[in-house]
């Protein structure tokens, strides 16, 4: 099988012929096919939206995606997130001498179909190697611009708002986990890593959306607990109301984590007015991935921090987590 | 379709809910006013749903549930873990342990931090997987835990294993530790939730000892919030008619005489030692190790391992906690310097540990 030699990453010949016989393969947008310096971008709004994002993932391919859709998928998330359209994508890979070009090109084809989907452009890249066992097969960066629709600041969040989450959550920290093999359990868990765009525009229209985050590393309990530490809110969440698949509650207890706690990169933290939540949750639910689409809780000023209303109606604090629960996720 | 699942689902969770709720109730209405009752559960994952659930914020205020000896992570002696870093030094030997043990702080450091030749394993089989695969290594099995653990380390005994495989036992037995701290005036136990995986081995008979010569109700429970509060009502019903007994809520898993073949194989391989806690101190008869006949496979025989003497934490109350006689939270080390990630006592690093599952429910 053919693989990365340090002479990939050089600039010459080889990085040349990398390029156009794999990138250019799956990357094809107009902007890029120069391959200048840089590229040439138009933007339709006055305003845009900047985000760059890192890659380690391990393993490199997981149910559900790879280390390429993820790259994109992540970075389309923070734009939408933060209330603007995706529109161009930077991409720098590091890669490992002797990495096989099969797997390469595999996730530059990922990379082409979910830009594509997502309706983003990869306009610019860059490639480099390292010599064997100085990274683990692949790291990417990407960049991401957006065109701003509408600022979706902190300031926004007020006591009486609602926290709506997209659908359930851990999936991918669980798919994660479990295609790491360490732990002798199968179950058909696969990643959410998705795209939101689709999902999320239409709720960017609508009156009464106040904030909005893709609850990544850390899960929904971090976001939520930055959001308590930078509005001075409290956050009441009722764990009945949280969806979690039944088998990532079953593997969560077994292993000792917390779905709370788990990263998901297929999902939004919403938070909205409560006269708007019925409206942005009936949204939601007709697209496929927000069909599990729910309230779980409120901002309230009684009180500051995030408090979970358990099943049995006792009370806990979410806290930041002190360990990492699970390293190098995303 | 889905909608009638869906609705199906609410109906049996609103069920579950007005239980929880009844038996809420129930255990507010059986607590007296004038005396505290102090209820102890002697297991990491009970500890896990009580803190997890919230339940405390639930109890009245003169019920007092307490974690005690939980953890086997938390009581295996530093002895053993810096014979086992050292072990795990040696070119010719691979050193498996669970997940947990690799992080527990000694004064030698972690097997982490300080082992050279270690996996993590989940199960005694993959311990028998990885000698057959590594012909040339002795394979040393750190095996620990209470009689959940060990039987399955038995099992892998009674399959038979390769001559590379050796197993430091640190395993310790639950009903020594708890007829130790009924003993114990200072902590006052008014009854036991009675472990449910340890149980399913023992046998809920085996806790009879306790109703019948201490007085001391003890319910066997299972890890759903709801059966342990059924499991705490059973308890206070008990003090309340005096009609002292060993209960049982989790029948569907554990029955009187237990997992009878589980015991048969534990006692073919193990006999019953006088074995240090950490923090604790040496306990007749608390401790299990390979018997003699067995001792070619004994990593301590067979690697003639010596005893370190233990080296006091400054400020670490784990002993303390662990034998119920304090709270995670009394601890001046709690949450600021010993943390999941920088733990100085073993409490805070499993998952079993008291201090590790109050750190992450606040």
């Amino acid at each position: 099988m053919k693989k990365i030699e340090i002479g990939h990453g050089s600039g010459g010949r080889l990085t040349r012929d990398l390029i156009e016989k794999v990138f250019l393969k799956h990357l094809n947008s107009a902007e890029l096919k120069p391959l200048e310096d840089a590229a040439y971008i138009n933007f339709k709004t006055q305003h845009t939206a900047m985000t760059t994002d890192s890659y380690v993932v391990r393993p490199l391919f997981f149910p559900g995606g790879n280390i390429g859709k993820l790259a994109v998928c992540g970075t389309v998330n923070d734009l939408i997130v933060s209330g603007a359209v995706p529109r161009y994508l930077s991409i720098g890979f590091i890669l490992e001498e002797g990495f096989p070009l099969k797997y390469l090109e595999d996730i530059i084809k990922s990379i082409g179909e979910a830009a594509e989907s997502a309706g983003i452009k990869v306009v610019t890249g860059d490639t480099k190697v390292v010599e064997k066992n100085k990274c683990d097969g692949v790291y990417i960066n990407t960049t991401g611009i957006g065109e701003l629709v509408k600022p979706l600041p902190l300031k926004n969040v007020s006591a009486g708002d609602v926290v709506i989450v997209t659908g359930t959550i851990g999936d991918h920290g669980t798919a994660i986990a479990l295609a790491r093999n360490e732990f002798d359990i199968k179950a058909p868990v696969v990643s959410d890593c998705a795209s939101l765009n689709a999902l999320l525009m239409p709720v960017l229209k609508k009156d009464g959306l106040k904030w909005m985050r893709d609850p990544t590393r850390g899960g929904v309990a971090t976001v939520l607990v930055e959001l308590s530490n930078s509005t001075g809110f409290g956050v009441e969440i009722s764990e009945d109301k949280v969806p979690v698949r039944e088998d990532v509650r079953f593997i969560s207890d077994m292993l000792g984590y917390d779905p709370l706690y788990l990263a998901n990169e297929g999902k939004a933290i919403i938070i909205a007015s409560g006269e708007s939540a019925n409206k942005i949750i009936a949204i939601l639910k007709k697209h496929p991935l927000g069909k599990d689409a729910a309230v779980i809780g409120n901002i309230t000023s009684r009180f500051k921090g995030v408090r979970l209303k358990t099943k049995i109606g006792g009370e806990r604090l979410l806290d930041m987590l002190e360990e990492d629960m699970l390293p190098r996720i995303c | 379709m889905l909608r009638e699942a869906e609705s199906q689902m609410l109906s049996a969770y609103s069920l579950i809910m007005n239980k929880a709720k009844d038996v809420i109730k129930l255990i507010r209405s059986l607590v007296p006013s004038d005396r505290k009752i102090r209820i102890m559960n002697v297991c990491g994952s009970h500890e896990h749903t009580i803190a997890f659930s919230g339940m405390r914020s639930l109890m009245p205020e003169n019920l007092e549930i307490i974690p005690g000896p939980g953890c086997p992570v938390c009581v295996c002696p530093e002895s053993d873990i810096i014979n086992a870093i050292n072990l795990s030094n040696r070119d010719d030997v691979i050193l498996v342990t669970y997940g947990d043990m690799l992080r527990v702080p000694t004064q030698k450091g972690s097997i982490r931090a300080e082992g050279k030749n270690f996996r993590m394993i989940t199960s005694p089989f993959e311990a028998l997987n990885i000698a057959r695969s590594n012909p040339d290594k002795k394979i040393v099995f750190f095996s620990i835990g209470f009689e959940t653990t060990t039987a399955p380390t038995a099992a892998i005994l009674e399959m038979g294993v390769p001559e590379n495989l050796f197993i430091l036992s640190s395993h310790r037995l639950t009903p020594t530790i708890m007829e130790i701290l009924v003993k114990d005036a200072d902590i006052g136990i008014d009854g036991f939730i009675a472990p449910g995986h340890v149980s399913a081995i023992v046998g809920s008979n085996a806790w009879n000892v306790f109703s019948e010569k201490y007085g001391i109700p003890t319910v066997v429970a299972g890890f759903e919030a709801e059966n342990l509060l059924l499991g705490i009502s059973e308890i206070l019903q008990q003090l309340k008619n005096g009609k002292v007994q060993t209960g049982n809520v989790y029948k569907g898993v554990v029955k009187p005489e237990g997992n009878v073949q589980a015991q048969r194989i534990m006692n073919k391989y193990f006999e019953v030692a006088d074995v240090n806690w950490r923090g604790i101190g040496y306990i007749p008869g608390s401790g299990l190790e390979l018997r003699g006949e067995y001792s070619a496979r004994d990593a301590r025989k067979a690697f003639q391992l010596e005893e370190v003497k233990e080296a006091k934490i400054p400020g670490c109350i784990c002993g303390t906690i662990i034998l119920g006689k304090a709270y995670p939270s009394a601890c001046k080390l709690f949450k600021k310097v010993c943390t999941p990630k920088t733990p100085k006592g073993p409490c805070m690093v499993s998952m079993e540990g008291a201090c590790n599952i109050w750190h992450k429910t606040g």
